[in-house]
């Protein structure tokens, strides 16, 4: 667009450099003003402006838009967040948070956005995970990646692409429920071998502010060998287990329906993050657009009115010197 | 008061019980609560008792018992049953008898 309007304004001005008569532009000043402005010489072209206004006043009713489809996706998916945090809490009370805990295989799971334009979500858990990796790797432990959703695969598989152990994306297509998560948690227990599983998610904490988060799901055998160890799992002993064979198997059924209950948690919260990081960022560039429109108006009268005025002067100075 | 439906039976839990990590089934979960007795049937889950006679219970769906509709109930039983003659490979007969359990639990809740 600016390269169109370079162009025209050559165009005007060519018939002026290459005039073989010098007079033409001293005479020009007493010429009608049709002909002053089709030659351009005295007016700045305000056509540019007037595009750069537009264009600027399109982007800020889309920004506009994004931001209300955002609040409403968000006061949805706010309330099945909130709800869903009731399904891990009983574990943490039971088996605690050990997020310190000491394992040869460390898988972290990393959960982000498959769309853009939603802040720096995406970003800090990406950092989350990379530092996770960098704490957790070693020369008798290693450490994988997960990765759910399109943007955190698109900054990680750059720089850890030997890591990456599974990619899975378009989570949202769908309506998000427990049925769905839990399929893509099967999908991650049959497919990876893990000790611990380290779940990266931003926490909901209101529309403009979310935590980064990791929730820790141990390996059935991790478990027993903590629970046996002391510590912070240590009470697990105490307690008796029912149903099942044997308490391994109990045990074993325990990690999978954990994990699958912190995931579903996780991927809501990170949703309902998303929407909201998304929703505080179209407003603030809708309010940036309408800055730039108010500055690029002021300019642009202003523009008018001096060309306005100058037009003035000279009708007005032509006319005493004809009376003179 | 509430009581349980475990696998290996039901199971009621009173304040100062023993702790204890449950598995559940398909079933009737009643909370007593003086003589108030609220009923719901729970898919499947985990139920952890603590020893500061906390008791937590976790299912994937739990239903209040009224608004679940009988006619419903005897159509989706039929239904597995049949599917459950008729299933050929391993993995259709396991789902087949899911829906079997589920239902006939289901039925017994409503009618018990």
């Amino acid at each position: 667009m600016a390269m169109a309007a370079l162009r025209r304004e050559g165009r005007r001005f060519a018939p002026l450099v290459s005039s073989p008569n010098p007079i033409n532009a001293i005479r020009s000043t007493l010429a009608p003003a049709e002909e002053q402005m089709g030659l351009g010489v005295r007016s700045i072209s305000t056509q540019v402006v007037r595009n750069r206004m537009k264009s600027v006043r399109n982007i800020q009713k889309i920004t506009k838009a994004m931001k209300m489809v955002a609040a409403s996706k968000l006061r949805a998916i706010q309330v099945r967040a909130e709800n869903s945090r009731g399904l891990w809490q009983p574990f943490t009370a039971l088996l605690g948070d050990t997020p310190s805990v000491n394992v040869k295989k460390n898988v972290i799971v990393t959960i982000s956005s498959d769309k853009g334009l939603c802040g720096g979500i995406n970003s800090t858990s990406v950092k989350i995970s990379r530092a996770l990796h960098k704490i957790n790797s070693g020369p008798d432990t290693e450490c994988k990646y997960v990765i759910l959703g399109e943007k955190g695969k698109a900054q990680l598989i750059r720089d850890s692409k030997k890591d990456i152990e599974l990619i899975m994306t378009e989570l949202q297509k769908n309506f998000l429920n427990y049925t769905q998560v839990s399929v893509l948690a099967d999908d991650i227990l049959k497919n990876v071998e893990f000790d611990a599983l380290r779940i990266v998610f931003n926490k909901f904490q209101s529309v403009v502010s979310f935590l980064p988060t990791t929730a820790t799901v141990l390996s059935p055998e991790i478990v027993e060998r903590e629970s046996e160890a002391g510590g912070k799992i240590g009470d697990l002993d105490s307690y008796e287990i029912e149903g099942g064979e044997t308490k391994s198997e109990v045990l074993q059924n325990l990690a999978e329906f954990q994990f699958s209950c912190v995931m579903f948690n996780a991927v809501l919260e990170n949703a309902c993050s998303e929407q909201g990081a998304r929703m505080s960022a179209m407003d603030s560039s809708s309010r940036n657009a309408g800055d730039m429109l108010d500055r690029l108006t002021l300019t642009y009268n202003r523009t008018r009115q001096a060309s306005i005025t100058t037009e003035l002067i000279e009708i007005i100075s032509g006319a005493s010197a004809l009376e003179g | 008061m509430v009581i349980v439906p475990a696998t290996t039976g039901q199971m009621g839990i009173l304040p100062g019980h023993v702790p204890t990590i449950a598995e559940l089934k398909p079933g009737l979960l009643s909370v007593h609560e003086g003589n108030d007795v609220k009923k719901y049937f729970i898919s499947s889950g985990f139920a952890f008792v603590h020893s500061n006679s906390y008791a937590d219970i976790l299912a994937v769906e739990a239903v209040p018992l009224d608004r679940i509709d009988p006619a419903q109930v005897q159509k989706g039983l039929s239904e597995f049953t049949q599917k459950l003659n008729s299933a050929s490979s391993d993995l259709d007969k396991a789902e087949a008898q899911i829906g079997v359990d589920v239902h006939s639990a289901l039925n017994s809740a409503l009618t018990g």
